[in-house]
């Protein structure tokens, strides 16, 4: 194992060297472990051990880039020049920055020594028990996983961190299979950091796993209506992420397509929806220690009850478009839980879905969104009458927002993020129609 | 060029192991300019050895960024101890594969690297054009990505081989704003296998399609709506190729079939009109080298051209040794892994719709009602094959002719449905050569097809 710190020592004087050049760079040491499991077998066991070399310099206020996966000095020394040479065709551009120093600092947190063989144990366990416990579910593929990183940080401006943290990780991909239909994938996926709890009970892996199993011999809807639909944790995450893709990253900014660009105070969302992003939560399991701009990360509300507060930006892009920078780099989203149980919510559904995900593209600017319901449920004067096949949903983000009717008392962890069921009102929903 | 030091550590595999070893770099490059601003300036490379080591039914991995003698040592021993580790745990155990004849197999050409300021100054030369030549757009994005492979592979019982994978696309996406004020996006790519001299040595080449796409986007700032349910439409061949690839390809992966995919019970049988065949091939396709030409996989078994449909009837899956053993068929060399710290898996390569006899004018001309669906960003199937591909260009066809274009929508189906309703297909193919597969690892593929007329499912309000 390399000495990062020395190594540190070495880039840093380097860099140094360059006259009039300001950067920060970070070198990483990461060792994973992997067991594959396919159809309740152990199928591979892979070990991987990566070293990685990332540095950003800024010259003539230039921007250059570069990364490989080494760290001897003569490797790093080369992407450097490699770095600044490419700045050379770049544009100038004052907004590009980099953190002031911070005082140096040191974080340990998470796994740090792994306990493989307990590792095979619990996912031998898992494995027996959706056997027994789901026997109409086929688990495709499962992985599990131990991650552990070291990595060291620096900026011209002063600034070391030390980091080494690991975590397990867990992906299952699965489907239900009476033997003679298939559902169609499904997956379940979280990061953790304690053995002593059997698997099934990490994230959502138990209600994955009898949602799919409930989803075999799904029904057609066959008319078009609006109605109600309840986001399940999963997938509200993912249309919470395409909203902020549209609405307040970088890119929509630096482009004004965003019809938020001008709501920063306004009310864009129902003010039962507080959305924030929070790295130090106990319940996130790898906290985000600085930005990618070298800023020390800290808790952010981005929605405070629908109110935007700000806007999900890098230092380069808040300096562009002359708006405050956000507090970290916005992974670790944390939706505020309401006060309806989730049972409660499904018997308030006159006619709608449960939506489990869906099936579609990055919506575009305008936010509108068309795609299919997958691992989804009808729902029918308060019941759920079984899962659904062929049947779109389409909105439109910004208004789905707006139209939120509830949120449920409980939140799903999977270590990255905490979110609750989203309950949403007005959604066009079609199943197959004829010509 | 990565130097070869693995072949002659073939003497580190234990005998009763069956054992392949892989050298690899990968290099990605990224420009970004959005407005004028050059917001992301990349270079990456990543290289490293893993091998894989199989020994009675399981397999142990390792790999490390390290690219020496000790490193290849060091990998293998890891390997060989994981595959022993695991074999503890294995209550059933199985043979060897069958082995392969030994073939040393060479892609015809390797990498050109190119320094970065070039690269830029393409990108900032078409960022330009579009900057001087179109006052109505609301935003334009010119995005350069270049993910290249060159991999070394020595096993202990097939061929040995060392391939390249070139590959640089470059990226248009304009924005304009619709008649009630949306913004709207179109974007277009250009590029595909080879180098920059290879695919962009001649931008006026570049601006005539950039043009056309400005003309494309101009139409969809007046589109309308599409109708929502089931329509009789046209498939642009991009469109055709991506049903190929995500909504059969996935289902005859063998591994998803093993995984309980629709296509295993339907091996044999009728699954799409008498006009559809669908082939993987290799590296050749219709006399020519295909857009991703793989000569062996990373298995070490050669490349072999996969039938997947022919006329209509399902013939076959693609395969690794491992699904190819449990099916009791040969290896299609269909392994291949995206990092070197990556264990291949069943990929495609070049997935296409073979062409049919029909003119795409009379295509259009035999639909009174429906569309011509021309362009798809993205899609996603599952194991049933229901899909859904997100439309981001399309126009009317109003009694055999184009009509208004129209604005964003979606189509799903069941692959082996929608293909049962084929009634034509026209004689030209057309090739997605820049395509990226995402299937636990991404994956560098192609895809094609001809124009074909079938009825789908429409979404909307």
């Amino acid at each position: 194992m390399a000495n990062l710190q020395e190594i540190s020592d070495k880039v840093y004087d380097y860099l140094k060297t360059k006259n009039n050049t300001k950067g920060d760079f970070s070198i990483c040491e990461v060792e994973r472990h992997e067991i594959t499991m396919k159809d309740g077998k152990f199928t591979l066991f892979r070990t991987m051990f990566d070293d990685s070399f990332s540095v950003k310099v800024i010259k003539d206020n230039k921007k250059g880039t570069a990364s490989i996966n080494k760290c001897d000095t003569e490797s790093i020394f080369k992407a450097i020049d490699d770095a600044l040479l490419s700045t050379e065709s770049g544009k100038a551009d004052e907004c590009f920055d980099i953190a002031p120093g911070m005082d140096e600092e040191s974080f340990k947190y998470g796994v740090l020594t792994p306990d493989i063989d307990k590792l095979m144990e619990r996912t031998k366990e898992l494995s027996d028990t959706i056997a027994a416990k789901h026997p109409k579910i086929k688990l495709i593929e499962m992985f599990t996983k131990y991650v552990r990183a070291h990595v060291v940080f620096r900026n011209t401006n002063g600034t070391k961190d030390i980091e080494e943290y690991g975590f397990y990780e867990i992906s299952l991909e699965f489907a239900g299979n009476d033997g003679e239909t298939s559902t169609g994938i499904a997956g379940s996926w979280a990061i953790f950091d304690s053995l002593d709890k059997e698997l099934i009970t990490i994230g959502n892996i138990e209600k994955d796993l009898e949602d799919t199993e409930n989803s075999l011999n799904p029904m057609s809807i066959s008319e078009k209506f609006d109605g109600d639909i309840i986001f399940t944790p999963d997938c509200g995450a993912q249309m919470l992420r395409y909203l902020m893709m549209n609405a307040v990253s970088d890119s929509t900014l630096i482009n004004k397509t965003s019809v938020w660009i001008d709501k920063i105070g306004q009310q864009v969302a129902s003010p039962m929806l507080t959305i924030s992003s929070k790295p130090s939560d106990s319940r996130i399991v790898q906290h985000e220690v600085h930005t990618a701009d070298g800023f020390r990360s800290k808790d952010y509300t981005l929605i405070d009850k629908g109110v935007l507060k700000c806007f999900a930006t890098s230092l380069y892009a808040a300096n562009k478009c002359k708006v405050n920078r956000a507090e970290n780099t916005s992974g670790s989203l944390i939706v505020e839980a309401g006060d309806t149980p989730v049972k409660d919510m499904i018997k308030s559904i006159k006619k709608g879905l449960i939506v489990g995900g869906v099936s579609c593209g990055r919506p575009g600017v305008n936010g509108e969104l068309s795609g299919v319901a997958k691992n989804s449920f009808y729902v029918e004067n308060g019941e759920i009458k079984g899962a659904v096949i062929e049947t779109m949903i389409n909105g439109n983000l910004f208004d789905m927002v707006k139209n939120i009717k509830k949120i449920s008392k409980e939140q799903v962890c999977n270590g990255t993020m905490v979110m609750p069921y989203i309950e949403i009102g007005n959604v066009t929903i079609s199943g197959k129609t004829s010509e | 060029m990565i130097e070869d030091i693995l072949s002659q550590h073939k003497k580190l595999f234990e005998t009763s192991m069956q054992t392949v070893l892989r050298g690899q770099e990968s290099r990605y490059r990224r420009i970004v300019i959005q407005n004028g601003n050059l917001v992301a300036n990349e270079r990456s490379e990543e290289s490293g050895i893993c091998a894989k080591v199989y020994f009675n039914g399981a397999s142990g991995f390792a790999s490390t960024s390290e690219y020496s003698d000790e490193a290849v040592k060091k990998v293998v021993e890891a390997a060989t101890n994981n595959a022993k580790y695991l074999d503890k745990y294995n209550t059933e155990k199985k043979n060897a594969y069958p082995s392969m004849p030994y073939s040393m197999i060479k892609s015809p050409r390797m990498i050109i690297d190119f320094e970065q300021k070039r690269l830029v100054d393409i990108c900032k030369e078409i960022d330009a054009y579009i900057a001087k030549t179109y006052t109505d757009i609301l935003s334009r994005t010119v995005v350069y990505r270049e993910d290249t492979m060159e991999k070394i592979i020595i096993s202990s019982d097939a061929a040995d081989g060392h391939v390249s994978y070139p590959r640089c696309t470059i990226y248009v996406i304009l924005n304009m704003a619709s008649k009630d004020g949306q913004p709207l996006e179109l974007f277009e790519s250009f590029g595909g296998f080879g180098h920059i001299e290879d695919n962009f040595s001649n931008l006026s080449d570049l601006y005539e399609k950039i043009d056309e796409l400005h003309n494309k986007l101009a139409m969809k700032a007046e589109g309308v709506y599409a109708d929502a349910g089931v329509k009789t439409v046209i498939l642009h061949p991009d469109v055709a190729g991506m049903i190929a690839h995500e909504a059969v390809g996935h289902t005859v992966e063998a591994d998803l079939v093993q995984g309980g995919s629709v296509a295993g019970p339907n091996l044999g049988n009728k699954v799409a009109s008498e006009l559809v065949s669908i082939v993987d091939y290799a590296h050749t396709a219709f006399g020519k080298q295909a857009p991703l030409p793989v000569y062996v996989d990373d298995e070490g078994i050669e490349a072999q051209d996969a039938v997947l449909v022919e006329n209509g009837i399902l013939k076959g899956f693609m395969h690794d040794r491992e699904s190819a053993n449990f099916y009791g068929v040969k290896p299609t060399g269909n392994a291949r892994g995206y990092a070197f710290s990556d264990e291949p898996l069943i990929r495609m390569r070049n997935t296409v719709v073979l062409p049919g006899k029909d003119k795409l004018e009379d295509m259009i001309a035999s639909v009174d009602d429906g569309y011509y669906l021309v362009q798809t960003g993205n899609g996603q199937a599952d194991l049933t094959g229901e899909f859904m591909f997100g439309i981001n260009l399309g126009y009317e066809i109003k009694n055999g002719k184009l009509g208004k274009a129209i604005l964003d929508t979606t189509v799903s189906g069941v692959a082996f449905d929608m293909l049962k309703t084929v009634d034509m297909v026209s004689d030209t193919v057309t090739w997605s050569p820049s395509g990226t597969c995402g299937k636990k690892q991404p994956m560098a593929v192609s895809m094609g097809g001809p124009a074909i007329k079938c009825k789908i499912t429409i979404g909307g309000r």
